[in-house]
C-alpha cells in the first residue's frame, strides 16, 4: 500500500510542476468555465442548429425567438417580395404565413408551424378559461382495464411533449467531460516515463507492475470521482447512487486509457487512438441512455440509471449489476493486461499494431496454466464482445433496415469468434500450442469460458438479451448443451484452420468460421424452416 | 530556395502522416461520429416523433374504440390511417386486446360539462406503448382542436403545410458542420503533435540551425495539416452529395473550412510553441476547442451559423462573413510567425 501511495504522490508532483503557482488556479477556473459554458450551450440546444431559416414577420407579431429562426420585423409589402426573392423562407403577416414552394422554405414552414403551434397555445390558454382553451383531457392507464387508477395519468393532447430523455441525456454526460479531460495526463503520465526510460528505473526497483498501474491511476480516479460528488451536489442529485453509477464508468474509461499509452510510441497514435476511444466510449455510453425508458436495452449504460435518478426514479441491484458489471470486468482484465505487459523489452519494442496485441495477448496467458488462462480471457473478453456488438448496430442502422441485420449479425459472429480463437492462434504463433489434440482441447476450454460467461452475464442482466429472435442469434441464448457444441466445433474448425494454413492466414479462416456460425445463427432463428 | 524548404518540410509531414496511418484512424473517426449521430437521430424519431419519418404512414394500427362509434375522434384516427373497430364494452375490447387484435382502446363517454374524458388504454409494455401514443398523438390533437372550434376558439397557423424539418435540420445544422470543422480539430490535434514532438525530440533545433527559418518550418506544418483537412472536407461533400444531400455554395463553404483550420491550426501551434510539451499543450488545445465550439452557439455570427447558412442556400447568405474570417486568419498567422521565436524563448 505505501508503495502505490508514494508512485501517486510522485504522479502528483509530475503534475503540480507542469502548473506551477498561479498558473494553477487559472488553468482551473478556465476549465470550470468551459464545462459550465458547454453545459449551457448543449442544454440549450446546440444540437439543433443556428440560423438555419431566415422568417420574417409584421409588426403585430412577435418576433420568432428561436436559435434556428433568424427573425426580422418588415412591413407586409416588403415581406411578400422578400419571399418572392428567396431573402425570406416564410413571411407571417398577422394570421397568415406565406411562404414559396422551394424546398428550403417548405422546411422553414414545417418548423415554424410546430413553434407557432406552442405560441398559439399559450395564447389561447391565456385568453380564455382552462376548461375552453383545453377542451380534451385523456387519462392515459395500461391494460388490464381495471389496473390501480395510481398508475394512471392525464394529459392534455396538445400539451403533450414526447417524452424525450435528450434534456436529462446532456445533463448527465456533463459527468463525462472531467474523465476524458483527466485522461490526457493519465495517458502522459505512461508516456513520459517511456519516453525518458524512467520506468526502466521504476521496473528494477522492488515495485510490482502492479503497484505502478495502480498508484498512477488512483490520483486521476480519485480526482475523477470527487468531480463526479462535485457535479451532483450542484444538479442537485443524490451523491451515493451517483458515485455508484460513476464508479464503474471512471473505472471503465481508465481501464481503457491504460492500454492506450502502453500499446503506442508515438505521440501522434496515441492521440488518434485516445481520440478514437473516447468516441467509442461515448457511443456506448449515450446511445442505449437516449432510449432510457423506452427499450430495456438501455439498461446496458450506466448513464440511463443516471437519467432515472434525476428523472426521481430509483433503480434496482439488477438493472444496475446490468451496465456496471461489463464496465468492471473490463477494468479487471485491462488492468491484469496492463501488469503483464509492463515490461521495459513491450514497452520500447516498435512494431505494427496487430503485433502489439497479439504480444499483449499472448503476454497476459500465463504460462503455467495455459488451460485455466484461455478459458478464462474468452469470458473476459464478453464484454468487450457485447460492446463491440452493440457500437456495430448503432453504426449499422444507417444501413436500410434489411443489410442492417445481415451486417449486424456478420460483424457479431466475426467478434465472437476472434474472442474465442485469439488466445490459441497466439499460443499456436508462439509454437506452445502443437499438436492437433491440445488445440481441439483449448477450443473446448475456450467455448466453455465463452458459454459459462455469457450465461452469468446473462443471469445478472435485466431481461433485455432474450427478447426477440433477433438477439437469440446474436447472443446465442437458448439451451445450453447445444450451443456449447456450437461454440466449440466452430472455434475448433478456425484453430485448427490456422494451424494448418498458418497464423498469416488467421483473417481468411475467421471469415470462413464466421460464415458457418452465421449459418447456424439462421438456422436457430428458422430462416431456413 | 524558401520554397523549396517549405515543401521539403511539407512532404515530410504528409508522409510521416500517411506511414503512421494516423489520417486513417482520424476518418475513421469522423465516419464513426457522422453515422452514430445520425443513426441516433432516425432511431430517436421512429419511437418519439412518428410523424417526422414516414414510419407512421407505414405502420397501420387497430385501435378500438368503447362510446362514440361514428363521430370526428374515429374520422380523424382513419385519417391517419388507423383501423377504428367499435366495442360494446370496454371488458370486450381488454378480450380484443389480449387476442391481438388491437394495440390500444380508447373510452369516450357520454358528453357531460365543457371538458371531455376520455381514457387511453394502453399495452404495458413501454416500447409498445410509447410508440403507439406517439402515432395517435396526432389524431388526438385533432379532436382537441375540433372542440376547440365547438367552443368557438380559433388556433390560428394551422393551415401551414410545411415539411417534417427534423431531418433536414439535423443535416444542415449538425452534420455539415461537424463533418466540415472536425477535420479543423483533427489539424490542430496534429500540429500540436508534431510540434511538441519535434521540440521533446530536439529535432526542431537542428532543423532550425539549418538554414531554414523557424517561420518556414511551423509554416510547412500548418500547411501540410490543412492540406489534409481541406481534403477531406472535399471528400465529405462528395460523400454528403451521394448520400443525396447537396451543400450550396460548396465553393465558400469549403473557403470557410480550411480557413477555420488554419485559425485553428495557428492557435494550435501557439499553445505548442508555447507550453512546449505534448501534455500541456493537448489539454490546454482540447480545452481552447471545447470553449470555442461552445461559445460559438451564442454567436449568430459563429463559423457554425455561418457555414450552415451557406451550406443551405439562400440570396442573402454573403462572401463578406468568409472574408472577415479569412482577415482574422491573416492578422493572426502573422502575429503568430512574428512572436514564434519570442514564444519559444519564453517557454523555455
Amino acid at each position: 500500500m505505501n508503495t502505490i501511495l508514494t508512485i501517486s504522490k510522485r504522479e502528483v508532483t509530475r503534475l503540480r510542476s507542469r502548473f506551477r503557482g498561479g498558473s494553477r488556479l487559472v488553468v482551473l477556473l478556465i476549465l470550470a468555465a468551459s464545462f459550465l459554458i458547454a453545459y449551457l450551450a448543449f442544454r440549450q440546444g446546440a444540437f439543433r442548429g443556428r440560423g438555419l431559416y431566415r422568417v420574417g414577420v409584421s409588426p403585430d407579431v412577435p418576433p420568432v425567438c428561436d436559435s434556428r429562426f433568424d427573425s426580422v420585423t418588415v412591413a407586409p409589402s416588403l415581406g411578400y417580395s422578400m419571399v418572392e426573392a428567396g431573402q425570406l423562407d416564410v413571411y407571417v403577416d398577422g394570421a397568415r404565413a406565406i411562404y414559396s414552394d422551394e424546398e428550403r422554405s417548405l422546411y422553414a414552414a414545417g418548423a415554424l408551424k410546430l413553434y407557432l403551434e406552442t405560441q398559439e397555445l399559450a395564447r389561447v390558454g391565456e385568453e380564455y378559461e382552462t376548461d375552453r382553451a383545453f377542451p380534451l383531457r385523456v387519462e392515459i392507464a395500461r391494460f388490464p382495464v381495471d389496473s390501480p387508477s395510481e398508475d394512471r395519468e392525464t394529459v392534455v393532447p396538445s400539451l403533450m411533449s414526447p417524452p424525450l430523455p435528450f434534456a436529462h441525456v446532456i445533463s448527465v454526460s456533463i459527468y463525462l467531460l472531467p474523465i476524458f479531460f483527466v485522461s490526457v495526463f493519465f495517458i502522459s503520465g505512461f508516456m513520459d516515463e517511456k519516453a525518458d526510460r524512467r520506468i526502466t528505473v521504476l521496473l528494477s526497483a522492488p515495485v510490482s507492475p502492479f503497484r505502478i498501474i495502480v498508484g498512477k491511476m488512483l490520483p486521476y480516479v480519485l480526482f475523477t470521482l470527487i468531480s463526479v460528488v462535485g457535479i451532483t451536489v450542484v444538479l442537485r442529485g443524490n451523491v451515493l447512487p451517483a458515485l455508484a453509477i460513476f464508479t464503474p464508468v471512471v473505472l471503465f474509461t481508465f481501464a481503457v486509457y491504460l492500454m492506450v499509452p502502453l500499446v503506442y510510441r508515438t505521440f501522434k497514435d496515441t492521440t488518434f487512438i485516445s481520440m478514437f476511444a473516447t468516441t467509442v466510449i461515448t457511443t456506448y455510453l449515450i446511445f442505449p441512455a437516449m432510449f432510457s425508458g423506452v427499450s430495456d436495452l438501455s439498461y446496458i449504460s450506466p448513464l440511463t440509471l443516471a437519467v432515472e435518478m434525476y428523472r426521481g426514479q430509483p433503480f434496482g441491484l439488477k438493472a444496475y449489476l446490468t451496465s456496471a458489471t461489463s464496465m468492471y470486468l473490463v477494468f479487471v482484465l485491462s488492468v491484469y493486461v496492463g501488469v503483464r505487459i509492463l515490461n521495459e523489452e513491450y514497452l520500447t519494442r516498435f512494431r505494427p499494431l496487430y503485433k502489439k496485441i497479439a504480444d499483449a495477448i499472448y503476454l497476459t496467458i500465463s504460462r503455467d496454466h495455459i488451460y485455466l488462462s484461455v478459458t478464462l480471457l474468452s469470458a473476459f473478453l464478453i464484454p468487450i464482445v457485447y460492446m463491440v456488438q452493440l457500437v456495430s448496430l448503432a453504426i449499422s442502422l444507417n444501413l436500410p433496415i434489411r443489410y442492417a441485420i445481415v451486417v449486424v449479425l456478420l460483424l457479431s459472429v466475426v467478434v465472437e469468434e476472434i474472442a474465442k480463437s485469439v488466445g490459441i492462434v497466439v499460443l499456436i504463433e508462439n509454437n506452445v500450442a502443437r499438436t492437433a489434440r491440445s488445440i481441439v482441447g483449448l477450443s473446448f476450454l475456450s467455448a466453455l469460458g465463452f458459454l459459462v460467461g455469457e450465461k452469468l452475464l446473462l443471469l445478472v442482466s435485466v431481461g433485455v438479451v432474450s427478447e426477440s429472435a433477433f438477439s437469440t442469434a446474436i447472443f446465442s441464448s437458448g439451451m445450453l448443451l447445444i450451443p456449447l457444441a456450437a461454440h466449440f466445433v466452430f472455434t475448433t474448425i478456425v484453430c485448427l484452420l490456422t494451424k494448418r494454413l498458418g497464423v498469416h492466414r488467421y483473417p481468411y479462416v475467421i471469415a470462413v468460421g464466421a460464415v458457418i456460425h452465421a449459418l447456424y445463427n439462421l438456422c436457430v432463428i428458422g430462416v431456413f424452416a | 530556395m524558401k520554397a523549396h524548404a517549405f515543401f521539403t518540410i511539407f512532404k515530410r509531414e504528409l508522409r510521416s502522416v500517411v506511414k503512421e496511418r494516423t489520417i486513417l484512424i482520424a476518418i475513421l473517426i469522423q465516419l464513426f461520429i457522422a453515422s452514430f449521430s445520425s443513426a441516433l437521430l432516425m432511431g430517436l424519431m421512429s419511437v418519439y416523433d412518428p410523424e417526422a419519418t414516414s414510419l407512421s404512414s407505414m405502420v397501420n394500427i387497430e385501435v378500438g374504440i368503447v362510446g362514440e362509434t361514428s363521430g370526428p375522434l374515429s374520422d380523424f384516427l382513419r385519417a391517419r390511417h388507423a383501423r377504428v373497430i367499435p366495442f360494446a364494452t370496454l371488458a370486450d375490447a381488454e378480450r380484443a386486446f389480449y387476442a391481438r387484435e388491437i394495440a390500444a382502446a380508447i373510452f369516450v363517454p357520454e358528453e357531460e360539462g365543457p371538458v371531455a374524458d376520455i381514457q387511453l388504454f394502453l399495452p404495458e409494455s413501454e416500447t409498445s406503448s410509447t410508440l403507439t401514443l406517439m402515432i395517435l398523438r396526432e389524431p388526438l390533437k385533432q379532436y382537441e382542436n375540433y372542440l376547440r372550434e365547438q367552443n368557438d376558439i380559433h388556433v390560428r397557423y394551422r393551415d401551414i403545410e410545411g415539411l417534417p424539418a427534423t431531418t433536414y435540420e439535423f443535416q444542415y445544422g449538425v452534420i455539415i458542420p461537424l463533418l466540415m470543422f472536425f477535420p479543423a480539430f483533427v489539424t490542430g490535434g496534429m500540429v500540436v503533435d508534431s510540434i511538441s514532438e519535434e521540440l521533446a525530440n530536439r529535432t526542431l533545433e537542428t532543423l532550425w540551425s539549418a538554414p531554414l527559418s523557424l517561420s518556414t518550418i511551423l509554416g510547412a506544418k500548418i500547411g501540410s495539416a490543412l492540406f489534409l483537412a481541406g481534403g477531406q472536407c472535399l471528400l465529405w461533400s462528395m460523400l454528403l452529395r451521394l448520400n443525396g444531400i447537396p451543400i450550396q455554395n460548396l465553393g465558400l463553404v469549403l473557403l470557410l473550412a480550411v480557413i477555420s483550420a488554419a485559425i485553428v491550426a495557428v492557435g494550435a501551434a501557439s499553445i505548442a510553441v508555447y507550453f512546449q510539451d505534448r501534455e500541456r499543450s493537448q489539454f490546454v488545445y482540447a480545452l481552447f476547442i471545447l470553449l470555442s465550439v461552445s461559445s460559438s452557439y451564442f454567436f449568430d455570427f459563429s463559423p457554425i451559423a455561418l457555414l450552415t447558412r451557406l451550406a443551405t442556400g439562400g440570396d442573402w447568405t454573403s462572401a463578406a462573413g468568409v472574408a472577415a474570417y479569412a482577415a482574422l486568419l491573416l492578422a493572426l498567422l502573422t502575429a503568430f510567425l512574428s512572436t514564434s521565436k519570442r514564444l519559444i524563448a519564453a517557454g523555455n
